[in-house]
């Protein structure tokens, strides 16, 4: 098949019109839920309520539940929270950065990818949250008015995390938000329940799509993004400092930061590869959802999957260069020790699987697309758990050497915070409109005059 | 029911982007200044037709964010390094690399979201639904796919039908006139949003009061309230005489402390050896002590003859033979231990510091009884008649 | 998109420019010649600063053809002649490498085998820090980048006459290649070149901190020359401020992204305090050197954020030409922070010599020369390109 560079390829596909466009996306809204709907919901919410259940039993009868000890005192809580972090990243970078980059391709799944940030971080955010075993005396870990002149410690990467994660997730709501008031403009003008009138006026501020507005929304969007942006690299760069920092072999590496980055886009992407190759099906979105942007999607999980692949690779190297015994040893233990099977899983579904995406035919293959892109979520997740547990499992004193389990509990929470993301996705696909309705129009065809008004930027 | 007398503006509709470029320029030449387009996406070029200045936006964002990287630098500054300065990490008290972090954080967070708030409520001055476009079959069009431009009647140069006539020469798909509606009272002093208000307070501050002072004193909230391990005073019954708190084991001894055998003797047949030759050191290091805790008692010399003679507790000469007789280890032995009313001082008086008055009490004495060849020596070495 | 009619005409470089290449290089080969006479050691070492610098341009401005190719990016297409045109710097390196191994005594502690078998750590390090195998590493690296080079030209050049898409598709391949090839070979030849000057030290982050200053240095170069060309009328009227916006706002970006970079390797050593890695830095503590460490953020950090935060900044042709100077000499700048104080003489202080002025003049002359001859061999903008036409229609 032959591609001809010289044509632009459309944003949206299907030469679909405004109005077309907005009935696409508002049915979902207008409708009732289906069979199909309620089945999903009762499998995450299930996934859900066993999370919530064993989230309670581990307040009742405290931490013990879990599998945490010594020396392993990190274990499922962090690699959880770091997983879900991580794939917040992608919905920001897919919004802000590729905004800055000028790709247009981004509207169809910007909306979508921006939601499942918030989704992510808010659980992401459950486990620093639970991991104390009393989250109700949460309010203490904050400077509150006290006489001992307690304050935090500023200089800890959890206190950076603290301030880190919470300001990704105000920031992302309110870009996320911002996006979504010309929505509710458009979903109060066209909506005949008049409590849905009500709650649209309400959520949208009032917004009447004046031009005078859509000159400084139009400024604001692009500074949110320039400020995302780099946002969302020193998140996941704060999240890396929790490991970097220490001086324990396998964590204090400098290529941390930009590794763990690289490491949330591309679980980001996977995760987002995933849902959207199941909501584009189930709402008939595929002419704004099209293979093309699947097809980048992937070329990103490629490029970002070798990146990781490259900080293996220098960590591995540098390990042996610096001559550094305990630093040498983590690795081998990595590859052939007691988690080697860990390693292993990480290393194919990393590193291997993704190089599928060599192959143009595979890249824009659905059923391909769909098992390399769960492979890499496991593999992700199990970076993160051979990253925290190996090194913490045998460390500079071989006596303090032990085996990490986790229990049931460690798992039934992990299972819960999945139903917690796909419920709330499948509760948004019901409620909001998954695709920025004025975004998607203003690159349709024939959106933008033919004739600039006015001569370009001399 | 609209106001006939009160119009808002005159509105125009066009169905592609070329038309409402081209008629918002036209609005503007026509030197308009108090008109707007609306449009359910922004179109590129539209600020330049409409002639717009640039957007201010951008000085709010570098205001707040400097001022949240300040906010931040300065309160880690006060709180780390003034307020309760610790050393953590061998790291200095303004440790900057480790405040970078959060000072970005803070500025991100400050900026963007004052951005968007100044935004809103500034610019746009947004929440507002009572807008007179609003539930216009413009608006409704508007907000699908068409696009529009309005005239307001509050610009100088207004007039109906002046505007009317511009605006149908742009060949729009309609026209409208638009009005304010009925003026309303402002809605916060509806009792029913007076009545929401009361709720809120009154759920806000039952739901605070009682979270902070009831639930966390209920079960299982107090749970760690009621712990198993002893404080003081509890009673215990693990031991047979009920005591919660013990007494360290016979024969314990607190660190960096060495037993005295001869404690509480009183006339003890064994005592110490001095270990202490008395070197000038020696010498000035027992004076000293001497001076701070023997002489108010026992006078500046040995003689007794502090303030306090005759008097209670009237402390005796260490001149005496008995004193002269005493041996090292004894006189250290009354130090430590006390005699008669003289209580011990071994608490404020370290064991080195102890012999080093027993040396100065021995010079005390030999020269309060000097024989006639220490006179002679004191004469050479003083080059006097020893007076001095 | 506007209709622009695209007439190509070949123009000629002003003929100053290559006698000013000459004259550079001459007045640098010069008093090189002289430097190394005078203090071998030191003049080996500036070498090494402006080889690197080089290594930055010609390196980095492949690396820049390759991502346009791969992103398929319309917008950088106009003028992707002239990062092709400083890429051919790298077949040079070939000769400009010669001193640097006639040298590695003074420059590599680790070729002192008599030393190295005595230090446990170094001996561990020896197979790969040895001479033969560095030698071997260092051909291995400037063969396949040349190979690349004259790969990705080779295809871009037939197109101007061909204008067979097919060629698109190989440089698109080809480029997809190439970035995981020279990530991997830039890494290691920083670790060669630069690293290994302190044998002792080690850094993961280091491969990915060249790199960035390199992004810097090319996207500089690049900058500069459109910048300059247009102002001649090479490019008018199909390249505007909005085609500059992109190359300001990728400075922006990368001069952002150098600072993460830097201040995360700083920070991790910082915080952790291990001697191991930390005497790194506070050797560029000692005396002066802590003078160049506060100019190096505030140099290649902070002036150029600043001036280069504004949109309209980002597509000023004066800021840019400004910043883009700026630039190079930031980067030349962070390249000597990393190489001097490695030299034996400097380690416990900068002291300054008219020899660190010297080999910056000679390669300004070098990089002159090779644009004006290997842009005699080629049209200044691709013709036969297939994006062409959307690039000259770019709009913000």
């Amino acid at each position: 098949m032959h591609i001809d560079y010289s044509k632009e390829v459309p944003a949206i596909a299907g030469r679909l019109s405004l109005s077309e466009i907005e009935e696409l996306v508002a049915i979902p809204m207008e409708t009732k839920p289906d069979k199909k709907f309620y089945i999903a919901l009762s499998i995450s919410g299930t996934a859900l309520l066993i999370g919530a259940i064993a989230l309670a039993l581990s307040f009742y009868y405290g931490t013990g539940l879990w599998g945490n000890n010594q020396p392993v005192a990190w274990a499922f809580p962090i690699v959880n929270f770091v997983f879900w972090v991580g794939i917040g990243h992608a919905g920001t970078l897919i919004s802000a950065i590729l905004f800055l980059l000028r790709q247009k391709w981004r509207t169809g799944i910007a909306r979508f990818a921006e939601a499942m940030t918030i989704f992510a971080v808010m659980c992401a955010g459950i486990f620093p949250v639970i991991h104390t075993g009393r989250p109700w005396l949460a309010g203490y870990l904050l400077p509150y008015p006290n006489q001992h002149a307690l304050w935090v410690n500023f200089t800890s990467p959890l206190i950076w995390d603290v301030f880190a994660v919470s300001t990704y997730l105000t920031v992302s709501f309110v870009f996320w938000y911002v996006g979504l008031i010309p929505d509710f403009a458009t979903l109060r003008d066209r909506t005949t329940s008049s409590l849905k009138k009500y709650i649209y006026s309400i959520f949208s501020l009032g917004w009447r799509h004046s031009n005078r507005h859509w000159q400084h929304y139009e400024k604001a969007y692009m500074l949110l993004a320039g400020f995302a942006t780099p946002l969302v690299l020193s998140v996941h760069t704060i999240v890396s400092f929790d490991f970097a920092v220490s001086i324990m072999p396998g964590w204090h590496t400098t290529i941390f930061p930009p590794y763990f980055v690289a490491g949330a886009i591309f679980s980001g992407f996977a995760m987002v590869v995933t849902v959207l190759v199941v909501v584009r099906k189930i709402f008939d979105l595929q002419n704004i959802i099209t293979m093309d942007h699947l097809e980048k999607m992937n070329k990103v999980i490629l490029a970002t999957g070798m990146m990781v692949g490259y900080a293996y690779a220098m960590e591995f190297f540098i390990a042996w260069y610096s001559g550094v015994q305990a630093e040498q040893f983590v690795f081998i233990n990595r590859a052939i020790g007691p988690y080697a099977w860990a390693y292993w899983i990480m290393v194919s579904c990393n590193v291997i699987f993704p190089q599928l995406f060599w192959f143009r035919k595979l890249r824009r293959s659905i059923p391909v697309m769909m098992v390399v892109v769960i492979l890499v979520n496991v593999g992700m997740w199990f970076e993160r758990f051979v990253i925290t547990v190996t090194s913490l499992s045998r460390d500079y004193l071989p006596s303090s050497w032990a085996y990490y389990t986790p229990t049931l509990y460690d798992a039934g929470i992990l299972l819960g915070s999945f139903g917690l993301f796909f419920t709330l996705v499948i509760l948004f696909t019901k409620s909001l409109p998954v695709v920025s309705i004025s975004e998607v129009k203003a690159v349709a065809d024939g959106a933008q005059p033919a004739h600039r008004g006015g001569q370009s930027h001399e | 029911m609209n106001n006939e007398k009160n119009i808002y503006g005159i509105t125009a509709l066009f169905k592609s982007p070329d038309e409402i470029i081209s008629a918002a320029g036209k609005v503007a030449d026509a030197g308009y200044k108090n008109f707007d387009v609306n449009t359910p996406y922004p179109v590129h070029g539209m600020d330049k037709a409409m002639k717009l200045k640039p957007s201010r936006l951008g000085f709010v964002t570098l205001v707040f964010g400097l001022s949240g990287a300040a906010l931040a630098l300065i309160f880690m500054y006060w709180t780390m390094s003034v307020d309760y300065p610790m050393v953590i990490g061998g790291k200095p008290f303004f440790a900057l690399p480790a405040f970078i972090p959060v000072t970005f954080e803070v500025t991100v967070l400050l900026a963007t979201v004052m951005t968007v708030v100044l935004m809103l409520a500034l610019f746009f001055r947004l929440p507002d639904n009572k807008h007179p476009l609003h539930d216009t079959n413009y608006m409704k069009l508007v907000s699908k796919d068409h696009y529009g431009v309005v005239i307001e009647s509050s610009d100088v140069q207004f007039d109906e039908s002046k505007v009317k006539e511009l605006l149908k020469s742009l060949n729009p798909v309609n026209t409208e006139v638009v009005y304010y509606p009925i003026a309303e009272k402002y809605p916060i002093f509806q009792p029913k949003f007076l009545m929401f208000l009361f709720i809120t307070v009154l759920v806000v501050s039952g739901g605070t009061y009682f979270l902070l002072n009831k639930l966390m004193y209920m079960t299982p909230f107090d749970w760690m309230m009621e712990q198993d391990k002893l404080t003081p005073q509890k009673t215990s019954e693990l031991f047979s005489d009920r005591f919660g708190m013990r007494k360290p084991v016979e024969g314990s001894v607190a660190r960096g402390f060495i037993p005295y055998p001869f404690m509480g003797v009183d006339n003890p047949k064994e005592v110490l050896m001095n270990p202490f030759i008395p070197t000038k050191e020696n010498i000035e290091l027992g004076s000293k002590k001497y001076l701070t805790f023997c002489s108010p008692c026992h006078g500046d010399y040995g003689d007794g003859d502090s303030r306090l003679k005759g008097q209670f507790p009237n402390p005796p000469t260490l001149h005496s033979t008995r004193g002269r007789e005493f041996s090292d280890g004894m006189i250290y032995h009354i130090i430590t231990n006390g005699q008669n009313i003289m209580p011990g001082y071994s608490s404020q008086i370290s064991r080195d510091e102890r012999w080093a008055i027993v040396n100065y009490i021995r010079v005390l004495q030999r020269a309060k009884n000097a024989s006639d060849s220490d006179l002679e020596l004191a004469k050479k070495e003083t080059g006097g008649n020893g007076t001095n | 998109m506007a209709q622009i009619d695209f007439k190509f005409e070949k123009k000629e470089l002003p003929a100053g420019l290559s006698k000013l290449g000459y004259t550079l290089l001459a007045i640098g080969v010069v008093l090189g010649a002289i430097a190394f006479f005078v203090d071998h050691s030191r003049a080996l070492f500036n070498y090494l600063v402006s080889f690197m610098m080089v290594l930055s341009i010609g390196l980095g401005c492949l690396f820049l053809i390759a991502l346009e190719y791969v992103a398929g990016a319309d917008w950088s297409t106009p003028f992707r002649r002239i990062p092709e045109f400083f890429a051919g710097l790298l077949p040079v390196l070939l000769i400009l490498v010669v001193p640097l191994l006639i040298g590695n005594h003074t420059l590599f502690h680790w070729t002192h085998t008599e030393a190295v078998a005595d230090d446990k750590i170094l001996a561990g390090k020896a197979p790969y820090l040895n001479f033969t195998f560095f030698l071997i590493r260092t051909f291995v690296f400037l063969g396949i980048w040349i190979l690349f080079y004259f790969g990705f030209i080779k295809n871009s050049q037939k197109q101007d006459d061909s204008k067979d898409q097919k060629l698109t598709t190989k440089n698109i391949r080809l480029g997809a290649i190439f970035i995981p090839v020279f990530a991997l070979s830039i890494t290691f030849a920083a670790v060669d070149w630069l690293m290994s000057l302190e044998p002792h030290w080690f850094s993961t982050i280091f491969g990915v901190y060249y790199f960035s200053g390199t992004v810097i240095a090319a996207l500089a170069a690049v900058t500069l020359a459109v910048v300059l060309l247009k102002e001649r009328g090479f490019f008018d009227p199909w390249i505007t401020n909005d085609h500059l916006y992109s190359l300001g706002a990728l400075m922006f970006a990368f001069v952002n992204f150098w600072a993460y970079i830097a201040f995360s390797q700083y920070l991790l050593i910082w915080y952790a305090d291990l001697p191991e890695e930390t005497f790194w830095f506070l050797t560029r503590w000692e005396g002066a050197w802590a003078v160049f460490s506060i100019l190096l953020i505030i140099i290649h950090f902070i002036v150029p954020y600043a001036v280069l935060l504004s949109q309209p900044a980002k597509m000023d042709p004066k800021k840019l030409k400004f910043i883009a100077i700026w630039l190079l000499f930031a980067h030349l700048f962070d390249l000597f922070w990393l190489v001097m104080p490695n030299m034996e003489l400097l380690k416990s202080g900068y002291v300054f010599s008219w020899i660190d002025l010297v080999f910056p003049i000679a390669a300004t002359g070098l990089v002159i020369l090779v644009f004006n001859f290997t842009a005699k061999k080629a049209n200044h903008i691709p013709i036969g390109d297939p994006k062409l036409k959307r690039g000259i229609g770019f709009h913000l």
